[in-house]
Parts: structure tokens; C-alpha cells; sequence
């Protein structure tokens, strides 16, 4: 367990770098904007593998608290007329208050019965900001007209300016996760993934620490959803479906969940084969779906564990 | 009186799906998500048949034994290699298999809405207390009622069904007194894919074909089955009633509340009691 952060470091810093020229050398508009989609993305997935490859907690929720964070950080700015840093507090606390109240739900529950619950808790929850707060959620409309942020007198409509807060938001994310999983608290939690019953007679408080890393957990993914509303200026209803609650979990899956290098792989794999395959094939969606299966039966520690195993065998 | 056949025919139809969802967590311990996606699949090719062939029944006997192979096929390429691992890995492939699916059936049938036409012989109503009963939905629950009594039968009553039931409760023991466990575990999952393909095709006169029919009702199922209890078949039978008649009487008197009441009642059910409201925990059928 001692490592620190250095087998960890290049990989991210790699990252960093690649979005950093993405940034600086970018061609078009269209290369900007999926790069910022990706790490909004993987600002969500770094945020869900804090619950589901540090703590153990599969949830299968998530897309609950990323919509949230959407809808708080549309509703504080379009209604409140709140600054955009203030929506990010909003949605955090949101995202993260929803976490909370999904893990005081389900504290008794675990492994299989904890993913099930989730997943219908974040059911009930789209349902009821899709149908009885339609005043407030637009309905399956939508909300349309999510401002981006105002800062001094730089143009953030421009996605080329946004890029760089979302890039802002992105490393520290990582720096966050990559600091928090070799804290002492991300050490309590990894205990508590890899054996609760000796972690609790250690001494460790099992209840509190799950509750801490779902409520870390539910506050990134929602300032990732308020990023995203933000970029797209628009809050679909479709957030909060349970596929979207796949995608973070397939994509987190692919990476190598557990690492921090991993759900950003992920993230980035899923979003460029999509991208590059709907390019090259119409039928790019059952491609995806081969790719999926294969990647499960011969990569079970995902990309990153790949590259890891690769790493060593050097 | 129409209400109760409409909401007794969605039970049905959830029964059918939800029994092989059920069997196969009980029996192999998979989550199944695809599942939806084999009962869209046999939705079309039962509308392939019957188009091809003109006659329902053809349709609803052959539908079923292409997905009993497809099924037998995927569990002996895909799910084999993977039965130790996490149930998230589970979950991840049959995810994979679902867009593979979707996209069989885009490419051989395209976006279009389909649909089957009932046979002569059923369509059309018939009038019972003064009201007006489809004749096809009368079918499809004395058809679902004959096959949750097969189903018990061959489960509970027959020497293949103990094979089963003894290969679920241990597989090593079963093993060792010379039950092919593997082949058991090829058959349950054709026998499951099987079951959503009889739903498929009896589905076709009833609901219009479509792509997304297999993950709007996949979610239905996943309640019938966590009400009943993951791998209870008996409890399948009560959670599929209870929620297809919530279905078809909530559509009638309280259209608005009845998505927030059933997920109520589901989380409900999940914290008080896991193992469902039907039955006590085995995982036996």
C-alpha cells in the first residue's frame, strides 16, 4: 500500500498534458467540445469510482445525483440568478445531499441488494422531477437556456474559453481523487472495500465511512452535471435515465475502476470509439457492444490494469 | 371486467419474462439486462415468421426454439468464461449484448413500427357482462396460465426439474453425483431465452414492435422479480399479477401517480424485506 502517487503520476499527467494540447492546438470547434465533454465525463466517473472501486459500493444510481447537480446548478443560476461558482457550490451540495440521503436509505443493504436499491431510488427520483415538479424541470422538455458563466469580460459563450474552466475543474478532480485515495481516509475506505468485517473490528466506523464516500461521490458527480448543463446551455430529462447510470459504470469498467488513471481512459475510450467508429461504420453501435464483451472476458482489470500489467512485465 | 383481462394479459406477459430473468439469477447467478433484448428479438422474428409463413402459430412455436438457440449460444461463448467474475462484469457483457442485439435487429429490419396480425380465429372481441373483451387477450392469459403450470410442473414435479433444482442449491455436489452442471447451466439459459421469446411473439398482436420495447418493459421486470424475491418463481407469478394489474388499473383511475407508488412500494420491499414479499429465501425455483 505504500506507493504514493507515483505509479499513478505519469498516467496522469499524461492526461493532463494531452487535454492541455487539445486546448492550446485544438482545429476546430468540434474537437473542443468533445474534449470538454470527456472530462466532464470523467469528472462523473472520477466521481462514481469513488464510491463504487475505492469504498466498493457498486451504485446504481448515479445518474440521480449527476442530474440533480444539473438541474440545481440550472435552477440557482436561471432562477436565482446566482454566479456560477455558486451553482457549483449548489449542485455539489446537492448532488452530494441526495448521495447522503440514497446511502442513509440503503445502510442496511449491501453487495447486490445495494445496486438494486440505488437503481429504483434514482428511478423514483427522475420520475418525480419529470412529472411532479414539471414547474420546475420543464418536464420531458427539458430545461433550454442554461447560461454558461460570467467572469470579468471574458467570453465563456466561446466554447474555446469555457475549456479552460472545465480543464480547471477537470485536474481538480484528479488531484482531489489522486490525494484522497492515498489519505488516510482513502485508506480507511479501500479496507472497508477489500474486508468490512475486519475493518469494523479494527475499529473503523463501516456506516460513517460509506456514508462519507457516497456523499464525496454524489457531490463531484454533481458538479459534473452542472458543468455539462452549462456546456450544452440545456438540461435534458435524459440525465437522470438509468442508462446513463450504465454508461458510468461501463466506462469506469473499461478503464480499470479502482485506479485513478482508469474511469478517464474509460471515458475517453467509450466517447472516441463512438465518435470514431460512427465515422467509420454504420453499424458502430453493435461494434461497440463486441468491444464490451471482449474487453470483459479478457481484460477484467480494464485498460489501466492492462497497461499496468504491461508496465511490470517491462 | 375489460380492465381485469387487460391488466391480467400484461401480467402474463411480465410472468414470462420475469420467470426467465428469475430462473436464470437463481440457477447461474447473472443478472440478466439483456434479457429485454432477447424478448424484442423474438418479437421480430415472430413477425418475420408470421409474415413469411402467414400463420401465427407458426410463429409462436419456431420464435421460441431460434432464441432457445441463441441462447444456448451466448451462454456457451459469453457468459461461461465469466461466472466467477464480480457481478458488475456480468452486468458490463450483457450490456455489451444488448447494443449487439439492437443492432441485429436494426440491420434487418430497420426503425419501422411492426406489427402481427392476430389470428383469424382470435380476432376481433367477445361480449361478456356487457362489455367488450378482446378475444387475443383472452388467449394470452389462459395461454401465460397454462404455462406458469408447466413450468411448476416440469420445475417441481419431474426428474429434469430436481437435476435443476439440485444443480442451483449445489453445484459441486450435483457435480459429483454425475450431473453435468455445465450443460444444466446451457439450459437454463436457452430455457430462459426461450420463455422471452414466447413473450415476444405472443407480445406482437398486442404491443407494437419496436426497437425500445425490450427496455421499457425490462424495468417492469426487474420490479415483478425484486418484489418476488431474486430467484423465486412462485413469488414471479404473484409480483407479475400484482403489478400488471396495478398497471392496467392505475392507467384507468390514477394515470399520474401510479410510476411514483409502484417505486414506492419497490424500495419499500427492498429494505424491509430483501428477500422478497413472497415466500422464504431459497434459491430454489
Amino acid at each position: 500500500m505504500r506507493m504514493g502517487l507515483h505509479p499513478e503520476m505519469p498516467a496522469i499527467g499524461a492526461l493532463m498534458l494531452g487535454f492541455l494540447a487539445v486546448g492550446l492546438f485544438s482545429p476546430d470547434e468540434a474537437t473542443l467540445y468533445l474534449a470538454a465533454l470527456i472530462m466532464i465525463w470523467s469528472i462523473f466517473a472520477l466521481g462514481f469510482d469513488l464510491s463504487f472501486g475505492l469504498t466498493g459500493m457498486l451504485s446504481f444510481g448515479h445518474a440521480a445525483f449527476f442530474g440533480i447537480g444539473a438541474y440545481a446548478a440550472s435552477w440557482a443560476m436561471m432562477s436565482g440568478k446566482s454566479s456560477f461558482a455558486a451553482a457549483l457550490a449548489i449542485s455539489a451540495g446537492a448532488g452530494g445531499g441526495a448521495a447522503l440521503l440514497f446511502g442513509l436509505v440503503s445502510r442496511r443493504v449491501s453487495g447486490l441488494y445495494f445496486s438494486l436499491l440505488t437503481l429504483m431510488l434514482s428511478e423514483l427520483i427522475a420520475i418525480v422531477i419529470t412529472t411532479r415538479l414539471r414547474g420546475l424541470s420543464g418536464g420531458v422538455d427539458g430545461l433550454a437556456g442554461v447560461p454558461r458563466p460570467q467572469l470579468a469580460d471574458i467570453d465563456f459563450i466561446n466554447t474555446a474559453n469555457f475549456y479552460w474552466m472545465i480543464f480547471a475543474g477537470f485536474g481538480i478532480t484528479l488531484l482531489f481523487c489522486g490525494v484522497l485515495k492515498h489519505s488516510p481516509l482513502g485508506q480507511a475506505l479501500q479496507a472497508v472495500r477489500q474486508n468490512p468485517v475486519r475493518a469494523e473490528q479494527i475499529g473503523f466506523d463501516i456506516a460513517a465511512l460509506r456514508l462519507t464516500a457516497l456523499g464525496l461521490s454524489g457531490g463531484i458527480s454533481g458538479v459534473a452535471g452542472a458543468f455539462l448543463a452549462s456546456l450544452m446551455m440545456y438540461v435534458s430529462p435524459q440525465l437522470l435515465s438509468w442508462k446513463v447510470s450504465g454508461d458510468v459504470v461501463i466506462m469506469t469498467l473499461l478503464g480499470g475502476s479502482g485506479t485513478v488513471a482508469g474511469p478517464v481512459i474509460g471515458v475517453m475510450l467509450v466517447e472516441l470509439l463512438r465518435e470514431g467508429l460512427s465515422a467509420l461504420t454504420p453499424y458502430w453501435y453493435g461494434v461497440l457492444g463486441v468491444i464490451f464483451i471482449l474487453c470483459t472476458i479478457f481484460l477484467p482489470q480494464g485498460i489501466a490494469g492492462l497497461g499496468a500489467r504491461l508496465w511490470r512485465r517491462r | 371486467m375489460s380492465t381485469i383481462i387487460i391488466g391480467l394479459s400484461i401480467a402474463m406477459l411480465l410472468f414470462l419474462l420475469s420467470a426467465g430473468l428469475t430462473l436464470i439469477f437463481g440457477m447461474l447467478g447473472i443478472i440478466n439486462f439483456a434479457h429485454g433484448a432477447l424478448y424484442m428479438l423474438g418479437a421480430y422474428l415472430a413477425y418475420q415468421l408470421s409474415a413469411s409463413t402467414g400463420s401465427f402459430w407458426v410463429a409462436l412455436c419456431v420464435a421460441p426454439l431460434l432464441l432457445a438457440v441463441t441462447g444456448a449460444l451466448i451462454e456457451r461463448s459469453m457468459l461461461r468464461p465469466i461466472y466467477d467474475r464480480p457481478h458488475e462484469f456480468q452486468l458490463l457483457a450483457t450490456f455489451g449484448l444488448i447494443l449487439v442485439l439492437e443492432e441485429f435487429v436494426r440491420i434487418m429490419w430497420g426503425l419501422q413500427l411492426r406489427s402481427i396480425a392476430p389470428p383469424p380465429s382470435l380476432s376481433g372481441s367477445v361480449n361478456f357482462f356487457d362489455t367488450d373483451i378482446s378475444k387475443y387477450r383472452l388467449f394470452v392469459v389462459l395461454f401465460g396460465a397454462a404455462m406458469v403450470g408447466l413450468l411448476f410442473f416440469g420445475i417441481e414435479r419431474t426428474s429434469l426439474g430436481l437435476i435443476l433444482r439440485a444443480s442451483s442449491n449445489n453445484a459441486i455436489m450435483a457435480e459429483m453425483l454425475g450431473v453435468k452442471v455445465s450443460a444444466v447451466r446451457t439450459g437454463i439459459f436457452a430455457l430462459g431465452a426461450a420463455l422471452a421469446g414466447i413473450g415476444g411473439a405472443v407480445a406482437g398482436p398486442m404491443l407494437p414492435i419496436q426497437l425500445q420495447m425490450g427496455s421499457t418493459i425490462i424495468l417492469d421486470c426487474f420490479i415483478v422479480v425484486i418484489i418476488g424475491g431474486l430467484g423465486n418463481i412462485r413469488g414471479a407469478v404473484a409480483g407479475a399479477l400484482l403489478i400488471g394489474m396495478t398497471r392496467a388499473y392505475g392507467q384507468q383511475y390514477a394515470a399520474e401517480w401510479i410510476d411514483i407508488a409502484t417505486y414506492t412500494v419497490l424500495v419499500a420491499t427492498l429494505l424491509l424485506r430483501p428477500q422478497g414479499l413472497f415466500g422464504v429465501r431459497l434459491r430454489t425455483a
